[in-house]
């Protein structure tokens, strides 16, 4: 469903780490659905630009801006070229990384790492693109959790952490911002077949889920889509699994 | 009193925060503007400052005693605003 009518101009969406994986599909379904598309990766530029250049079939704008989320100077530097061409309307923090370790034996660069990239990256991101949101009196943020970040999950007290910490800032942020059709909402995935499983035990893991498969990218990148769309327009402030039952 | 001043300050607070079910001349000049019957809040105050930036040239910044004391009311705001040269 086109988000916009024929009379105004398309909205226009970023997704922060989506050259690859959720991210990639999210990117996919928005440009579907009829948005301009700003595809952010902090490495993978090559793979972004084949995405980008993939996606342009769709008749949609779909443009790659390479920034690390984690960095708040070049994130605000790359913003203000981005909204110097036009607003934002859709924002999807999904960029991440995992580092895991027995809690013991984690180093402390994994814990900061970790928490950097989706807290840090989450107010680099999202604090300078609200208020143009509230302004305009329309916007959609989704931020991508994790059922780690609800259930907890060995070898990732790091990333259960900051999961869980991104969907306390979606609940206070969607408090504050309601009023202004502004919505923020967390997706939290549970097993999906990305990347980012490569070395984890999946045979013992799917054991966990009671669906007994992997997610697969498009089936988280389904509900965003939904959440970013006028659809949604009442939902905010929520936390969303979609992991097959687990969590 | 800066009537005149008031006034527009009232008109913009209706226009830029979108109070559709509220009159500028229903605003009470000494009312607080915020936890008062205006149901404004801390977003409102963002908005409200940028507004009053592009309309008069004055910046109230958030941390700043005068802009805390500038929110109190209208009265107060208009006067802010008259003091630093903006409203002419």
């Amino acid at each position: 469903m086109p988000s916009s009518s024929s009379l105004s101009a398309p909205r226009r969406a970023l997704v922060t780490g989506a050259s690859r994986g959720i991210g990639a599909a999210i990117a996919r379904c928005l440009a579907r659905d009829g948005l301009d598309v700003v595809i952010n990766c902090r490495s993978q530029v090559e793979r972004a630009e084949a995405l980008a250049a993939d996606l342009r079939v769709t008749g949609r704008r779909v443009t790659v801006k390479p920034f690390d989320v984690t960095d708040a100077t070049a994130t605000r530097a790359a913003l203000d070229e981005l909204l110097a061409e036009g607003p934002i309307d859709v924002l999807v923090n999904n960029a991440g990384v995992v580092r895991d370790a027995p809690f013991p034996a984690m180093k402390r660069e994994a814990w900061t790492s970790v928490l950097s990239a989706t807290l840090d990256g989450f107010f680099n991101v999202t604090q300078p693109l609200v208020m143009p949101m509230v302004t305009r009196r329309w916007g959609r943020i989704v931020n991508i959790s994790s059922i780690s970040g609800v259930t907890g999950n060995r070898g990732q007290v790091n990333y259960a952490a900051a999961k869980a910490g991104l969907i306390g800032a979606t609940k206070a942020l969607s408090l504050e911002v309601a009023r202004r059709n502004v919505t923020v909402n967390a997706v939290a995935p549970g097993l999906v077949d990305t990347e980012m499983l490569e070395g984890a035990p999946v045979d013992e893991l799917l054991k966990l889920v009671p669906a007994r498969r992997l997610g697969t990218p498009e089936e988280v990148a389904e509900l965003v889509a939904f959440l970013a769309s006028d659809r949604a327009a009442y939902v905010t402030g929520q936390a969303l699994g979609v992991s097959g039952g687990l969590g | 009193m800066n009537q005149e001043l008031e006034s527009r300050v009232k008109e913009l607070i209706v226009t830029a925060l979108e109070l559709d079910d509220v009159r500028p001349d229903d605003i009470d000049a000494e009312a607080p503007l915020f936890g008062g019957g205006l149901g404004l809040d801390s977003i409102d105050a963002l908005e409200l400052a940028a507004a009053v930036d592009r309309t008069f040239h004055v910046k109230l910044t958030s941390d700043d005693g005068d802009t805390r004391a500038a929110f109190r009311s209208v009265r107060a705001l208009s006067a802010l605003i008259a003091a630093r040269g903006g409203g002419l």
